[in-house]
């Protein structure tokens, strides 16, 4: 159950090829083989979506994901989409709305808007809602969160 | 004061957020050190047992494995606590919950360290055990620690209790029962230690109180605490449950043991399993009023479970009895709270502290009084509200900074905005409103509290504030950036916080308790005015002008059209910078231990809230449709982080109302967020309405308190009010899931 595979997934526009353990998680592989720890882990049993990213257009719980099965694919993390210094409109979203406290639950809410952005430019209420039902957050301003995203779906479609 | 208003008051965003949404600011879990080890803790499946033999030979074999510890490779203490420190760090002797510590093992990975945990056998001899608290006080029961499981009893005594009660035309009574729950911080804890090469030990943590990882793990090396260096990391969440280091000692003791530097997390499971709970109570009160409603008489019985150890639960329950009478004022007063050990996991700190329990009980009560005396809920409580002029249950009276009756007026005009809406409820809901109100101290109740702040002045104008008071994600670091930068006359980008780390620090205590901007926003405030001071006289003697017609504005001292910059003025004077060391602790006196009676706490916040809610007739289930919390923070200093912070609240205290409860069976049996249900984007009201009441506390920072916690602790009770409101039926016990609910629904009486 221990042997190991080579990996080569396109995360963020660059292709890695890197050996990875058969049963490790693809948020462990990309946490400790590639360093790419803005990807959270807070329960690893699919029940937070602190470690969520984007596969091949869906969002999904990397620790419910084996890194072995990323063989091949698309991946999208939170430092694909932007930085500090060039922050996405999400992120800025985020930031001007007041949806960030500890900011634990911030990169697996702001990959899994995306995603639906990505979807459903025009998301409704509703749809903000279904989409991050998924994500935890304990400091728990999802009023913010959701005026956030909502907020920056308008930027997009402007930007467009 | 120049410019006041300038900067307080202000939307400023804060500074850690660019970083969060990026990915880019640093957990612990984050960090990873060259040589790095792994550490998993071994815990007891056991209730009670006494440890017989630990045999780590075949874990010791696995590959990858450097070390299994265990209680006698403690050098130092071998405790561990926050106020109380009467748990082991590893169990040596007796275990007192499934999930108490045996051993450590520590290897070259996280699964190694795993795979051999499995390895080592702990011979236990099961012992009986107690788990339900009232039982635990009977003659007989299994002890949990020798000098027998009523580990503290606080008492409050005022007034003839009986005389009024006895003479009072109405006596309402009843038992209520609340739950233990989890804080569920989105971050797990974890730590990172390493030794450094002079014989000091350096931890990385997910903390709220970094000095207390200091003391604990020099406590436990035996090393001096100026050698042990503590550096906070970003943390997901405190919320009270990060008070307890053990992660930190686990840590610590491997590097210790192996000189390679070590980490320590715990799982989602482990930390439900292991980390503290706020307690859960069992609550008997008796209320007497007169028939207009005006309340004579409280007497209380308050049970605690404070689980196996005691270490915040002697300072929970003296929370509770100490503010057993609410926003109240009661004449006569009579309570009696006991923390009682049980072989469960053990409870401590959690936002809200001991008042969430007491005001679902005391709410109760007073909606059923204005039932029974006919008149509306918010006017019952009017009548009764605190002023400036009645005592709190300690006698105390608050001089300042009481706006509860203006409050409760702004409740009932959102209660009655949603009295529209009863009529509306959809077939088969049933609708209700309730409100919840609280007060509580701002910061410790039993002792006193101190700050520290040292603001240091550059000669270009920009500042660094150093003040142990770490920020868990709620904003306490924009809110002293603010202060300073209203003192001292500079945008808050020019401002510096240095609050992580206990080498450069000093210790103000923990981020809890609803203290930071009372206490640590007074220190930071009187440390930049002090700064603020010397600059001006120095620039006085220069202009030659009174030191009082100067402003100080980004770097410049200006005195009418002339002015000199702060690095001409610097260097003129031959200073390389200018600090200021200030400290505030506000005046109290202590608690009398027999009535209960002092003046316990520099200022109160209060509390008022309404909830909106519907009833599924089918399933029972709860939804909270609107709800409006009205909140008392003295002054406003950011409402971006306030807002955050009271919806932030009520949607924790709505998980508490209705779905949460850590559930014991042995060991606790729903240690998952597919069995633990914390509030989702599903379960927020279609409205929160925020409203912000400013009454300034003449003591505060620019006149702000605290109030982190206020925006929980009545959320229960607005809940429970709105839902007993919808099904005619009281509700005694939290929480209401669809299950109880349906029950009451369906047979009152059970």
């Amino acid at each position: 159950m221990n042997q190991r595979r080579n990996v080569r997934v396109n995360i963020n526009g660059a292709v890695h090829d890197v050996p990875a353990v058969t049963n490790e998680t693809l948020a462990d592989f990309l946490r400790y083989r590639l360093g790419m720890v803005g990807t959270k882990k807070g329960c690893e049993t699919g029940d937070c979506g602190a470690c969520t990213v984007i596969m091949n257009g869906k969002a999904v719980n990397s620790c419910l994901v084996l890194a072995v099965e990323a063989d091949g694919a698309n991946v999208t993390t939170i430092e694909g989409i932007g930085s500090a210094g060039r922050l996405h409109p999400l992120q800025q979203a985020f930031i001007d709305h007041g949806a960030v406290q500890c900011g634990f639950c911030s990169p697996g809410m702001i990959v899994a808007a995306k995603s639906l952005l990505d979807d459903e430019p025009e998301a409704a209420a509703e749809d903000i809602r279904l989409a991050i039902a998924g994500n935890l957050c304990r400091c728990a301003d999802y009023v913010a969160i959701a005026k956030a995203i909502a907020a920056a779906g308008k930027v997009l479609r402007a930007g467009k | 004061m120049n410019h006041v208003g300038k900067i307080i008051g202000k939307p400023i965003l804060r500074k850690d957020a660019p970083g969060k949404v990026a990915g880019e600011a640093r957990y612990v879990d984050d960090l990873a050190l060259p040589g790095m080890i792994y550490g998993k803790v071994l815990r007891s499946p056991h209730p009670h047992a006494r440890v017989r033999s630990i045999d780590a030979s075949r874990a010791l074999k696995h590959p990858g494995v450097l070390a299994v510890l265990t209680a006698q490779d403690i050098p130092g203490a071998n405790s561990i606590g926050a106020i109380i420190k009467d748990q082991p760090i590893l169990c040596g002797d007796v275990v007192r919950f499934a999930g108490d510590a045996v051993a450590v093992v520590a290897a070259e990975t996280e699964r190694a360290a795993e795979e051999a945990m499995a390895q080592v056998v702990v011979n236990y001899e099961v012992l009986p055990a107690v788990m339900d608290p009232l039982k635990a006080m009977e003659p007989g029961a299994p002890s949990v620690h020798p000098a027998g499981n009523i580990g503290t009893h606080f008492k409050a005594r005022r007034g003839d209790v009986q005389a009024a009660l006895r003479d009072a035309a109405v006596v309402l009574e009843r038992r209520f029962f609340t739950q233990r729950i989890e804080h569920a911080y989105m971050e797990p804890e974890g730590a990172v230690a390493a030794v450094d090469p002079q014989g000091g030990i350096t931890i990385w943590s997910s903390t709220q109180y970094p000095h207390r990882d200091r003391e604990e793990v020099s406590r436990m090396l035996g090393l001096p605490q100026s050698r042990v260096r503590v550096h906070q990391m970003t943390t997901g969440g405190g919320f009270g449950g990060k008070l307890t280091p053990h992660a930190q000692c686990c840590a610590a003791l491997i590097a210790w043991k192996t000189g390679r530097p070590a980490k320590v997390k715990y799982q989602r499971d482990e930390s439900i399993i292991a980390s503290h709970k706020r307690h859960p109570y069992v609550m008997d009160l008796k209320l007497g009023a007169t028939k207009e409603g005006k309340l004579l008489a409280i007497e209380a019985t308050l049970v605690g479970d404070t689980g196996a150890y005691l270490y915040e639960g002697r300072a929970v329950i003296t929370k509770s009895v100490t503010h057993v009478t609410g926003p109240y004022y009661i004449p006569s007063v009579k309570a009696d709270g006991y923390a009682v050990f049980t072989h469960t996991v053990p409870c401590g700190a959690m936002r809200g502290y001991g008042i969430p329990q007491i005001a679902f009980a005391l709410e109760s009560l007073m909606d059923e009084l204005a039932t029974r005396v006919g008149l509306d809920p918010i006017e019952v409580r009017m009548r009764n509200a605190l002023d400036t002029t009645l005592p709190t249950a300690t006698g105390q009276v608050l001089h300042a900074s009481v706006p509860f009756k203006e409050m409760l007026q702004r409740t009932k005009r959102a209660a009655d905005s949603f009295k529209p809406l009863l009529a509306k409820a959809p077939k088969g809901k049933r609708r209700g409103i309730g409100v919840g109100c609280s007060t509580r101290s701002i910061g410790s109740i039993r002792k006193s509290s101190r700050s520290t702040a040292i603001v240091t002045l550059s000669p270009d104008g920009s500042v660094t504030i150093a003040c142990g008071h770490v920020d868990l994600g709620q904003g306490s670091d924009i809110m002293m950036a603010q202060v300073a930068a209203e003192v001292l006359g500079v945008d808050v980008d020019r401002i510096q916080l240095l609050t992580n780390d206990t080498a450069v620090a000093p210790d103000c205590e923990s981020t809890s308790a609803s203290r930071v901007t009372y206490l640590s926003g007074n220190a930071v405030r009187l440390a930049a005015e002090k700064v603020r001071r010397q600059v001006l006289e120095l620039a006085g003697r220069d202009l030659g002008c009174d030191p009082e017609d100067l402003r100080l504005v980004d770097g410049v001292v200006a005195y009418r059209e002339r002015g000199i910059t702060l690095a001409d003025l610097f260097n003129r004077h031959v200073y390389h910078e200018i600090t200021a060391v200030a400290d505030f602790m506000p005046e109290t006196e202590p608690l009398d231990p027999e009535t209960g009676q002092g003046s316990a706490a520099g200022t109160y916040s209060f509390s008022t809230h309404a909830a909106l809610v519907d009833v599924d007739e089918g399933t029972g289930q709860v939804q909270v449709l609107r709800y409006a919390a009205v909140c008392d923070v003295g002054r406003l200093i950011n409402p971006i982080t306030v807002e955050g912070q009271v919806r932030g609240g009520v949607m924790m205290g709505i998980g508490y109302a209705l779905t949460e409860e850590v559930k014991v069976n042995g060991g606790v049996s729903n240690p998952s967020f597919a069995t633990y249900l914390v509030p989702t984007s599903f379960d927020v009201p279609e409205e929160i309405s925020v409203e912000i009441v400013e009454d300034p506390e003449p003591t505060g920072p620019f006149g702000a308190k605290g109030f982190a916690e206020g925006t929980l602790d009545p959320v229960g009770a607005a809940v429970a009010n709105a839902v007993s409101a919808a099904i005619g039926v009281r509700v005694v016990r939290l929480p209401m899931t669809s299950e109880r609910v349906h029950a009451l629904l369906h047979e009152p009486s059970s």
